[in-house]
């Protein structure tokens, strides 16, 4: 008896899976699918005869970090509009997180498998350029004519020139200042607009409390306010002063005077908030919202008078603390450094296509819908960013002041943060020599020299 | 691979379980032709392949899963295998670890902060873990709920939301443990001495380590210049180098549960009659604990300092989850595995990592090997 229940179960349970695996995958109801309206212009969706119909494919994508409107508004829209367009095709998103997405990247590339699409940084086309797919053939202007509308961040999507995929967004880091707090802290003249300006204003507008022995107001906080010393930061202060990277001859340059200049103006800024490493003051309190914003909860300011980062820091545009807050580039140190200009860091998102893909065309066409002037006007409107098309920064970039602003910020001092060689490792070399001037372990002439000589190293 | 991913999936598993059984049964006949060679007896021949049947789903997984990643992992230590690169993987000898053990100064300093993390942190947590076990061995209400109070770290590990708890409890400012610091020195004045003592002594120490790292001892030199600390001062927990290896510390201490309850099990299995004969002898409590309880806990103590040691010579969470997002910050904690995770997973450089990876090993073995050879000096089996 128990032979004969445990045979039909089997066999009943053999069914099942036979009979789920025959099914079709779900397809969106009819009801699902996006109105007419939603769906981006009829000609940016390409024809279901453009491609060959696949069967059974499944087109993976893996993003990280996107706000849940961006992801609702991709899979509510973008996916069942190319899904139909391709019979048999599904379109799969996987969600990630920026923090761990290198081992969770080099799982994919050891392994020869995973997502068709994936989500990059700006500095990340060097990093990952030999294994994506050259896409010059799908997406090159011969073969799509809308990539001309791409602006300058088209360029952090190349790998030795071939296009390896698209950008989504710019976003540039501004300088962000609460006029109220400079005010109130006895600082009339804006931003501060060179070196001595900035150590002066940082010293004038930080507030310690002595009873916590920590700040209250922070007069800057930059990428990494505990530390005042990411390597990201530090760029920015190179870059302003006319620094480049590279010599002419593809060696570091960071034996240069901007280097050694950028990494004491680093060390005296932090000097001037928190003092010396051996007698340092505790970091500002967590608060609700952008450092430079008010917490609702207490009506208190959180504490930062000027912000260096992009527009993720910044308080959301609704905020009626735009009222007085400033936007401006980084001036540098045109005092002392004639090549010094005014600069705002341009970093970008972009998806790129992997060499291991199986399905680049596919790929390719997913990209050109989800990268046509509608949707890349939509995808960052659901982030309040600048879209990377050029056509695409209309309606709500237009309508933002804000963004208005930042807008031409960017296209006026925007430096790219690409083209890095060995981006992670500059990194880390930095990070490590940077860490140990914070202590004052390192002088900042031992500073950039360990740099140049790790960095040179790396390069061989 | 199929098109169809749903049958793709079934006829891999399918595909699998095959596998397994046909393992199983080559693996028990395999054992049972070698028994027949070496002339056993029939009914020993059958156990001999029943035993490696049922054994062989583990002894398979072990070699697809352990073995022959550690084959590869030897092969490529020495190679320049690198993820991202197209080319292929060139043999180099010994040079990974050449360049390994004599020329990179960041893997002496991961060295220098692992011993800083082992030498420091693990007898404190040893020591909590302890104190702990001995406070809930005492019988009393709600035992079994703070048993598991302490043990829930454990299982809760160090997810996101545990990060963000400690990045709030270890904030400079408004985090609670300087608040209570804080309330306690100034409530008992006296305290605010010891508090400040441990925050130079504390300061030294991490200078002095810090300095082995970067082989220059200026931040030591500073302060000691500096001098006693100010009424005010409060550890810089998440926020200065000087107290990020403190900071993991206090977070390898509430991860202490386990080792509380090998203790626990350990002071239950301390036979009463032992503290009632000396209880009569009119020994005091802590008496009684260190000639009777601590002797016969040594097992337990010498199991814990073993799994303990090799834990905190890999540890890598902690550093990770609370330094991951601010990386000036990690130079002065960075860990032998954290370094290895940089270079094989940051830094895509499989080779090298691969190489640190075998040092590590060698290096745990030593130290293991050593602790059992010590073992015979303090540990005490007498009672087992």
């Amino acid at each position: 008896m128990h032979k004969k229940v445990f045979s039909i179960l089997s066999v009943l349970l053999i069914l099942g899976m036979l009979l789920s695996a025959c099914s079709t995958p779900a397809t969106p109801a009819a009801t699902d699918a996006p109105a007419a309206t939603d769906v981006p212009a009829a000609t940016d969706v390409p024809a279901a005869t453009d491609v060959p119909a696949a069967d059974e494919v499944t087109l993976k994508i893996y993003l990280l970090d996107y706000t849940p409107d961006t992801i609702a508004w991709l899979k509510s829209d973008i996916n069942p509009a190319f899904e139909a367009a391709h019979e048999g095709v599904t379109v799969e998103i996987t969600e990630g997180s920026w923090s761990g997405w290198d081992t969770t990247f080099s799982g994919f590339f050891a392994a020869g498998e995973g997502p068709d699409i994936i989500n990059l940084g700006s500095e990340m086309n060097t990093l990952y350029g030999e294994s994506l797919a050259d896409m010059d053939a799908y997406l090159g202007e011969a073969a799509w004519a809308d990539i001309k509308n791409f602006g300058p961040a088209l360029e952090n999507a190349k790998f030795e020139g071939k296009l390896r995929g698209l950008p989504i967004f710019t976003a540039p880091r501004y300088i962000f200042c609460r006029t109220d707090l400079m005010e109130g802290a006895g600082w009339t003249t804006g931003t501060p607009q060179d070196f001595e300006e900035w150590k002066a204003f940082a010293a004038q507008a930080s507030t310690i409390d002595p009873a916590t022995n920590s700040l209250v107001q922070q007069a800057l906080v930059p990428v990494d306010a505990g530390s005042m010393a990411d390597w990201q930061w530090w760029l920015l202060v190179y870059y302003s002063l006319g620094g480049e990277l590279y010599k002419a001859d593809g060696s570091p340059n960071f034996d240069s005077p901007e280097a050694l200049a950028a990494t004491e103006f680093v060390l005296d800024l932090r000097q001037a908030i928190y003092g010396p490493a051996a007698d340092a003051v505790g970091a500002l309190p967590t608060g609700q919202g952008s450092v430079i914003d008010v917490d609702d909860a207490t009506s208190k300011d959180n504490g930062a008078v000027c912000l260096a980062h992009s527009g993720w820091a910044a308080p959301a545009f609704d905020r009626p603390i735009w009222e007085n807050v400033s936007i401006d580039p980084f001036f540098g140190d045109p005092a002392n450094f004639p090549n010094s200009k005014p600069v705002v860091l341009a970093f970008n998102d972009w998806l790129a296509v992997a060499d291991y893909s199986q399905n680049k065309e596919l790929a390719a066409e997913w990209l050109k819908l989800a990268f046509s002037k509608e949707a890349n006007n939509k995808w960052n409107e659901t982030m309040g960013l600048i879209p990377a098309r050029n056509d695409s920064q209309y309606g709500y970039v237009t309508e933002s002041p804000q963004l208005q602003r930042e807008a031409e910020l960017a296209s006026q001092y925007g430096v790219g943060f690409a083209g890095i060689k060995e981006a992670a490792k500059l990194s880390t070399i930095m990070q490590d020599a940077l860490g140990k001037l914070i202590t004052e372990e390192l002088t900042p002439a031992d500073v950039v020299e360990k740099i140049q000589t790790e960095y040179t190293d790396a390069l061989k | 691979m199929l098109e169809n991913s749903y049958l793709d999936l079934i006829l891999t598993a399918a595909l699998t379980v095959i596998f397994i059984i046909a393992s199983c049964f080559g693996l028990g006949h395999l054992a049972k032709w070698i028994s027949k060679k070496r002339g056993a007896k029939p009914y020993k021949q059958e156990n001999t392949f029943a035993g490696y049947f049922f054994a062989a789903p583990w002894i398979v997984g072990f070699i697809i899963f352990i073995i022959i990643p550690l084959g590869f992992s030897l092969y490529w230590s020495f190679t320049d295998y690198r993820v991202t690169s197209q080319d292929p993987a060139n043999w180099i000898g010994l040079e990974n670890y050449i360049e390994l053990l004599t020329r990179d100064a960041n893997f002496r300093a991961s060295i220098i902060n692992t011993l800083y993390l082992t030498i420091i942190g693990l007898p404190l947590q040893m020591a909590f873990a302890l104190l702990l076990a001995v406070l809930l061995s005492q019988k009393m209400r709600g035992e079994r709920i703070f048993r598991m109070a302490f043990y829930l770290p454990v299982i809760l590990g160090f997810n996101t939301a545990v990060l963000l708890c400690w990045r709030l409890m270890l904030n400079t400012g408004t985090g609670i443990i300087n608040q209570i610091i804080r309330s306690v020195t100034t409530a008992v004045p006296a305290l605010g001495y010891v508090n400040r003592g441990f925050i130079y002594v504390q300061e030294i120490i991490t200078a002095f380590f810090l300095g082995l790292s970067s082989g220059k001892f200026n931040l030591l030199d500073r302060i000691i210049e500096t001098g006693f600390p100010a009424a005010n001062r409060v550890p810089l927990w998440v926020q200065s180098p000087l107290w990020t290896k403190m900071s993991v510390i206090l977070l390898m201490v509430w991860g202490c549960g386990t080792m509380m309850l090998i203790f626990l099990a350990g002071l239950s299995n301390v036979p009463k009659e032992l503290h009632e004969a000396a209880q009569v002898d009119g020994a005091s409590k802590w008496q009684r604990f260190w000639k009777i309880s601590f002797p016969l806990l040594t097992p337990y103590i010498f199991y814990n300092l073993v799994v303990g040691m090799i834990s905190s010579l890999q540890i890598f969470e902690p550093i990770f989850v609370l330094y991951r997002d601010s990386q000036p910050l990690v130079s002065s904690t960075i860990s032998m595995v954290y370094y290895l995770w940089q270079k094989s997973f940051s830094h895509f450089e499989i080779g090298y990592g691969s190489a640190i990876s075998w040092v590590i090993l060698v290096i745990i073995l030593v130290i293991t090997l050593i602790q059992f050879k010590l073992q015979k000096r303090w540990v005490n089996y007498d009672l087992y």
